[in-house]
């Protein structure tokens, strides 16, 4: 914690003169007498407000702050643009550039250099997920993706060196850590119906080797050889044949898995790996020191491996923020102090990491030897996370029409889990509804 | 003529201060009631999706059509019907049970009846958030009682259970309502004039016939009260369902008010959501002239 306090300190010293480095023009004095609105969704908000402080306090732009629930924020945002609300910057999933881009909501950044020569530093998927049509949308928040996580004592106690390598391990090691009443149901899903949903099932589509779409755009659900069929019929088989998942599964949250698993209740976990940090404090979880991430089990087929799902959030501005050219200065400046370097350095995707755990998408950040030190400290070392990043696949179902067909996807996956409908058939429906959809939207 | 020279004729200085005092009252129930319901109705024939500004068809009917022709609307639809029905013949009989019950001369009836009216005045979020508590399959009280009482072996995970769902909701529901319809029932059973009972008791009526025979048929204008209201509350009913289950697991528990919230508020599209609203309207107007024309013509209330 104390080095937390430090880097602030050094933060709000490091604020005075980067102000006037930043973005190489002075700040106009009637963009500085201008609110920035600034929204997101409730995370790291500590952090967020401090960093904001600073920001205020070197350049003297004021910002006006609001974040709101995660669940609800596409909706929110929707509502806020859709009432003409003066919003500048904002938090993007990369799951809605195309229906925010669509809908006129969010401007490309690409013609403002001072920010595109950061994507020299980052990863390339990273910038591709925030790219349209050919345009740029926004600077790196974060990016992620769903890790496998297994608590190394349970599986020593079972007489295992090693985490499963394919989902077929993963069964025979579950029925053995259940049959020595290690564990009810050793594997963890976060299965309810909300917005991780897609995030949740994409490790398995993926290490399947399945897809959700080809390369036109058109559903690929409907086809019997695709490795999603498998997957499915996997995670069916988990919960109601060798019951390794519980069938609580489909009412479980990613936070309510995140405490479960911290509390020593399954063997392994699939959640986001900034969670790594979560489950092995001590003031946290009770299996605190005990987990490590494997890479995720490889499923069957030929076009299977240990893929899982990977995402980017990021920041973007919109074309309120861009449409006055002093606040425009002054929200780019605002995006730099987040996404960008602050006297050389990446200050806040730093203290994010340190903080709290969230990756991030810069190269030569993985050179620093706080981060080593940090990857060493919660996971055991960064080579499989590492690891795990470079196959992390973005979700091929990214268009303006994601979130209305997310709504009968997640339905038709539970449908699948509870044995309401084949995962032929389930799938099938989802299939319909994109290509209903992809129809609809020309 | 009369009706013409009415029409034509100023209103007096009465009916102008009426009016006048009335206003203040007629142009905030326009502003909130009337311009929204208005609104709503123009939006449900138009294709509005707030996800896609830039365009707006007019459409008419089509998004009533669209909606009654989708399965997943069919299934809610199917699943309202089942929920009103438990709910409101589970409400019903258990608010007769107690106001017969509480109809009875004994010490402390008084207090009962006031502490049977806490459900009923609990917020309903509490009570979802309760039941919520009461069906976990970790700690819920539920699974405590019934695995202290040794009907379980491992705690059940209550709401994960499609076959389950739709009447651990409705159970919840009949909590919660039947405190008000059994004080309805119960005011009613007091007005039923003992002289009635009497007469019976001299025709050699046991209490089962007397219930049958006095109780039962005096009590119409009551039940029909208590069938209408709950039928209009069991109909829409949401809050349980997003607290509890969200229309889930699946679409076990997926009414016709959670696929308005749906379609409206998660994918956004206000013209379809507000068609549903409308169908949600006329099936509550029709089942409620329904049963008030039913109960007018056989019990005359």
């Amino acid at each position: 914690m104390k080095t937390s306090v430090d880097r602030r300190a050094v933060l709000a010293g490091l604020g005075a003169s980067a102000s006037l480095s930043l973005l190489g023009s002075p700040i106009d004095p009637a963009a500085a007498a201008e609110t920035i609105n600034y929204t997101a969704w409730s995370a790291a908000v500590d952090q967020v407000q401090s960093h904001i402080h600073a920001f205020q306090k070197a350049t003297g732009i004021a910002v006006n702050y609001s974040n709101f629930p995660g669940a609800q924020f596409r909706a929110t945002l929707v509502t806020k643009f859709t009432s003409n609300e003066p919003l500048d910057l904002i938090w993007m999933n990369d799951a809605w550039t195309p229906e925010f881009v669509e809908a006129g909501w969010i401007a490309p950044i690409d013609d403002v250099p001072e920010l595109m020569k950061y994507n020299d530093d980052v990863r390339k998927y990273c910038v591709d997920a925030m790219r349209y049509k050919g345009r740029q949308y926004g600077l790196v928040y974060y990016t992620d993706h769903m890790s496998f996580m297994y608590n190394k004592e349970m599986l020593e106690k079972a007489g295992f060196e090693k985490p499963p390598a394919s989902w077929d391990e993963v069964v025979q090691q579950s029925l053995k850590l259940k049959q020595m009443g290690l564990a009810e149901f050793p594997l963890m899903l976060a299965l309810t119906a909300d917005a991780w949903l897609i995030e949740m099932i994409g490790p398995f589509v993926y290490s399947f080797g399945g897809t959700y779409t080809d390369q036109n755009g058109k559903s690929t659900l409907r086809d019997a050889k695709n490795g999603a069929l498998a997957a499915a019929t996997w995670m069916r088989d988990a919960i109601t044949t060798h019951k390794i998942v519980s069938p609580g599964a489909v009412t479980t949250s990613e936070i309510d898995a995140l405490k479960a698993f911290g509390a020593g209740k399954s063997a392994f976990a699939i959640l986001p790996s900034y969670r790594i940090r979560v489950v092995n404090d001590p003031a946290q979880a009770k299996v605190a020191g005990n987990v490590r991430i494997g890479l995720m089990p490889a499923g069957t087929g030929d076009k299977a491996g240990n893929y899982t799902c990977g995402w980017v959030r990021y920041y973007g501005v919109t074309p309120h923020a861009r449409a006055d050219k002093n606040r425009q200065a002054a929200v780019m400046k605002l995006m730099e102090w987040f996404g960008g370097k602050i006297e050389d350095k990446y200050v806040f995707q730093k203290m994010l990491l340190l903080d709290v755990g969230v990756p991030f998408c810069t190269k030569s950040l993985m050179q620093d030897s706080d981060v080593l030190a940090f990857y060493d400290k919660w996971a055991g070392g960064e080579g499989t996370i590492v690891k795990q990043a470079s196959l992390a696949v973005t979700k091929d179902v990214i268009s303006p029409w994601f979130g209305e067909w997310n709504e009968t996807n997640n339905q038709s996956w539970q449908s699948i889990f509870l044995g309401q409908s084949t995962p032929a058939a389930g799938l099938a429906a989802t299939g319909d509804k994109w290509d209903q959809l992809k129809k609809q939207f020309g | 003529m009369a009706r013409l020279r009415f029409a034509l004729r100023l209103p007096s200085h009465d009916e102008r201060n009426a009016l006048a005092l009335l206003a203040p009252l007629l142009i905030v129930l326009a502003v909130v009631a009337v311009f929204p319901i208005a609104y709503s109705f123009v939006t449900s024939l138009y294709d509005v999706n707030l996800a896609r500004p830039l365009r707006r068809p007019f459409v008419g009917f089509d998004n009533y059509l669209q909606m009654l022709g989708e399965p997943r609307i069919q299934i809610a639809l199917w699943r309202t019907a089942v929920y009103t029905f438990i709910t409101v013949v589970g409400t019903t009989l258990a608010a007769l049970a107690v106001a017969l019950f509480l109809n009875e001369t004994f010490r402390g009836r008084r207090i009962l009846a006031i502490l049977l009216l806490v459900p009923w005045a609990t917020p309903s979020v509490v009570n979802g958030l309760m039941w919520k508590w009461i069906y976990d399959s970790n700690y819920g009280v539920l699974n405590g009682l019934l695995s202290a009482l040794g009907l379980i072996d491992n705690y059940k995970i209550w709401l994960a259970d499609p076959d389950k769902t739709l009447y651990l909701i409705a159970n919840a529901a009949i909590w919660k309502q039947m405190p008000l319809s059994a004080i309805l029932l119960l005011v009613t059973m007091k007005s039923i004039s003992e002289d009635l009972y009497k007469a019976a008791r001299v025709d050699g009526a046991n209490v089962f016939q007397r219930f049958l025979h006095v109780t039962l048929p005096a009590l119409r204008p009551g039940l029909m009260l208590v069938l209408v209201y709950e039928t209009m509350i069991s109909v829409r009913h949401f809050d349980l369902f997003m607290l509890l289950t969200q229309g889930g697991p699946g679409n076990a528990s997926s009414t016709l008010s959670w696929q308005i919230y749906v379609e409206t508020f998660r994918s956004l599209r206000f013209g379809t959501g507000s068609a549903l609203a409308y169908i949600l309207a006329f099936v509550t107007l029709i089942l409620g002239y329904l049963m008030i024309r039913l109960g007018w013509r056989r019990g005359k209330i």
